[in-house]
Parts: C-alpha cells; sequence; structure tokens
C-alpha cells in the first residue's frame, strides 16, 4: 500500500490514467464493432464511460482529459479518425467538453459509497453522466456555433441517444465483467 | 503513432510553436467577433488560402481538408438558410469554416513534441501555485508511447479470438483489454517508481 502523504503522487494512480487515457484511444480508432446483430457502433464514449465506472471521478476524468489535450495538439484520436486544434472550434466542441465532465459525474454516482460497483448504480451514472450531463453541455454549444435554435439542435442530437443507451447497457455488463475478473482494477487511491 | 503533421520548410513550418499557436487564438477571436458580412467572409477565405499557400500545403491539401469538413458545412448551412438571410448564414458557416481551416494549418506544420514542449513552457506559471507542468508534459509523451502498446493487446485478443473462431462481441473485447491494459498500468506505476519519478 501507498503511504498516506497529502499532495504526493501516486503513480500508480498517473500510470492508470496514463493507460486508461490509451485506452480511450484505441477504442477510437477500432472500427466499429457489431454489437447485437449488425448495428456497428463507435466505442469511444464508452472508453469515457468505463473512465469513470473503473478509475473514479479524478481519475476518470483527468483520463479524457489526456486524451482531449492530445487531440487539441494534433493526434487524430477521435473516432473517425479525426484530431487536430479543429474539433475544439467546430460544433463538437461541447460534447468534448461534456465527455470530460461526463466521466467525473459517472466515477462520482458509481462509485459513491462502496467499492464494489453495483449494477443499477454503474447503469444510472452512464445514463445521468454518459449520456444528459454532455447533451446538456453539448446541445448548447452546437446551437451557438451553428447559429440553430437550441430545440432544433437537441431535436437533430435525438438521433444518438438509442446508440448511447446501447453503450450504457455494455458499460454497465463490462463494469461487473471486470470486477469478477480483475477487482484490483477498482483499487481507490487518493481520490 | 501516425500524426497529422506534414513535413515541410515552409515559414509556417519553422515558426516557433509556441508563438504560432497564440497568433492562431488571436486570428481565431478576431475572426468570430467580426460581424457576419461578405467582406469578412472574402478576408477570411483570402487569410486561409494564402496560409495554406505560403506553408506550402497546397491547394490539394487545402481540398482535403474541406472535403474532410464537407459534412459540418451541410449540417451547419442548410438550416441557417432556412431561419437567417442567406448572406448571414453563408458568412457564419464560412467563418467557421475558415477558423478550423487555420487549425489544420497550425497542426498539420507543427510536430507534437514541439506542442508538447510549449504547452510545457507555456505553464510554467502554474508552479508558483503548486503545478507541475513538467508532470504534464511527462503524462503526455507517456500516453503517445503507451497508445501502440494498448493497440497492440487489442490485436492479441482480436486475433486469439479469430483462433477459437470466436464471433467479436464488445464485451468479450473490451473485458480482456482492460485487464491487460490495468495490469500494465501497475506495471508502469512501478516503473516510474523505480525511476524516481516525483
Amino acid at each position: 500500500m501507498t503511504t498516506r502523504r497529502p499532495a504526493a503522487l501516486d503513480l500508480r494512480d498517473l500510470a492508470r490514467i496514463v493507460v486508461f487515457a490509451a485506452i480511450i484511444a484505441v477504442l477510437g480508432l477500432a472500427p466499429g464493432i457489431p454489437v447485437f446483430g449488425s448495428v456497428p457502433i463507435t466505442s469511444q464514449t464508452l472508453g469515457v464511460m468505463l473512465a469513470g465506472t473503473v478509475l473514479g471521478a479524478w481519475r476518470g476524468a483527468a483520463a479524457v482529459l489526456v486524451v482531449e489535450v492530445l487531440v487539441a495538439l494534433g493526434l487524430p484520436l477521435l473516432a473517425g479518425p479525426r484530431g487536430g486544434a479543429g474539433v475544439f472550434v467546430g460544433p463538437s466542441a461541447g460534447y468534448l467538453i461534456g465527455w470530460i465532465v461526463g466521466a467525473f459525474v459517472i466515477g462520482a454516482i458509481a462509485r459513491a459509497g462502496s467499492r464494489r460497483p453495483v449494477w443499477w448504480r454503474t447503469a444510472i451514472a452512464c445514463v445521468v453522466g454518459g449520456i444528459l450531463v454532455i447533451y446538456a453541455i453539448g446541445i448548447p454549444v452546437v446551437s451557438a456555433v451553428t447559429h440553430l435554435p437550441l430545440a432544433t439542435a437537441a431535436i437533430s442530437s435525438l438521433a444518438f441517444v438509442p446508440g448511447d443507451l446501447l453503450k450504457v447497457v455494455i458499460a454497465t455488463l463490462i463494469t461487473q465483467a471486470l470486477w469478477r475478473a480483475y477487482p484490483a482494477a477498482f483499487r481507490r487511491g487518493r481520490a | 503513432m501516425i500524426a497529422l503533421y506534414r513535413t515541410g520548410t515552409g515559414p509556417l513550418h519553422r515558426l516557433a510553436a509556441g508563438p504560432k499557436l497564440l497568433l492562431f487564438a488571436v486570428i481565431a477571436l478576431t475572426l468570430s467577433l467580426l460581424a457576419p458580412t461578405l467582406w469578412m467572409l472574402g478576408a477570411a477565405l483570402a487569410l486561409v488560402v494564402a496560409v495554406y499557400a505560403v506553408a506550402g500545403l497546397g491547394a490539394r491539401e487545402l481540398g482535403r481538408q474541406l472535403w474532410t469538413s464537407r459534412w459540418l458545412i451541410v449540417i451547419m448551412l442548410v438550416p441557417q438558410l432556412i431561419v437567417l438571410p442567406p448572406v448571414v448564414a453563408v458568412a457564419n458557416t464560412g467563418r467557421v469554416v475558415a477558423i478550423i481551416l487555420l487549425a489544420a494549418a497550425v497542426t498539420l506544420t507543427t510536430r507534437v513534441p514541439a506542442v508538447i514542449e510549449a504547452t510545457e513552457r507555456g505553464l510554467g506559471w502554474t508552479r508558483r501555485f503548486g503545478g507541475n507542468p513538467a508532470l504534464v508534459g511527462l503524462v503526455l509523451a507517456l500516453t503517445i508511447t503507451t497508445i501502440p502498446v494498448i493497440a497492440g493487446f487489442a490485436t492479441v485478443i482480436r486475433e486469439a479470438q479469430a483462433a477459437r473462431g470466436a464471433r467479436m462481441r464488445l464485451t468479450t473485447f473490451v473485458v480482456p483489454l482492460l485487464v491487460m491494459s490495468l495490469r500494465h498500468a501497475d506495471d508502469l506505476g512501478d516503473a516510474l517508481a523505480a525511476r524516481g519519478v516525483e
């Protein structure tokens, strides 16, 4: 166990943030994987949800932040593959900020109270942080950048909700399976 | 790692990363504050063409970047044409596209390590408040070297499942990927501690 020193850096936490950032990048680079039959979905937002449920609020948000800083610096790590500073001045900028806040909220809800992940709390966390929070930040930015009325921007994003709900189910299944396969993954460091 | 960087020796390539990013930020802010007129749009597009020409990126690269943004243009332009005067709709869309193309020019002409260094230098002031810019640089560089490692795990898992004739499913792919990756993270943390990183 690490000794408790306030403000001291836990290098294992740092390594987990680095590795999870890489996982999110790899999930974005992987081509859409068919789920439940033949509907392919990109798994990058799944990575964002898992960052929250596995790493917790602060470390999960940090992992997402690291991916986005690398994207801004010019690496094509977003699904597509897209990257470069341009994505942060376009309509998708709000969703990218939403990912960071979303991962934090997911971690805060999913990991509240107990160390052991509970399936219904994981699912609620992913719906609130992974869908509600991300859309709440993403839609107003789409509206501001494209000069569309807020309601129109909101309606046009509804097309992505079924895919996102599917990702909530998958993120919950994976989180529970990971707990059974490798409980050490959920080790709580500081924060 | 394949970055978006294109090799070249033009003035934009030679300009240091820090000043280049600052210059871009100022131009982007100015463009977004100007009124949506055809004059603004003409100036913005002329600036984009000039930047790509001076940087030696050429018309082909400009065309490629425009083609990449085609859906963005459609998504932005069509609804605006319905609710706004055509000139305003076109100017608004052109403004965003110009800023995105300029951002792409910065990305295309700047090496990622140079940007990481500039980020570290730019964060120098945070030391006074307990920030650690060197650590930020380390995390970014470590992540870049870790991505191929995790991508390697993903390939191994896919090949192992294909060899057993297992059908590819998201859960059976991601769970082993997470286990292998997080084990790797613990090794990485120990290695960092052994090297006295703080």
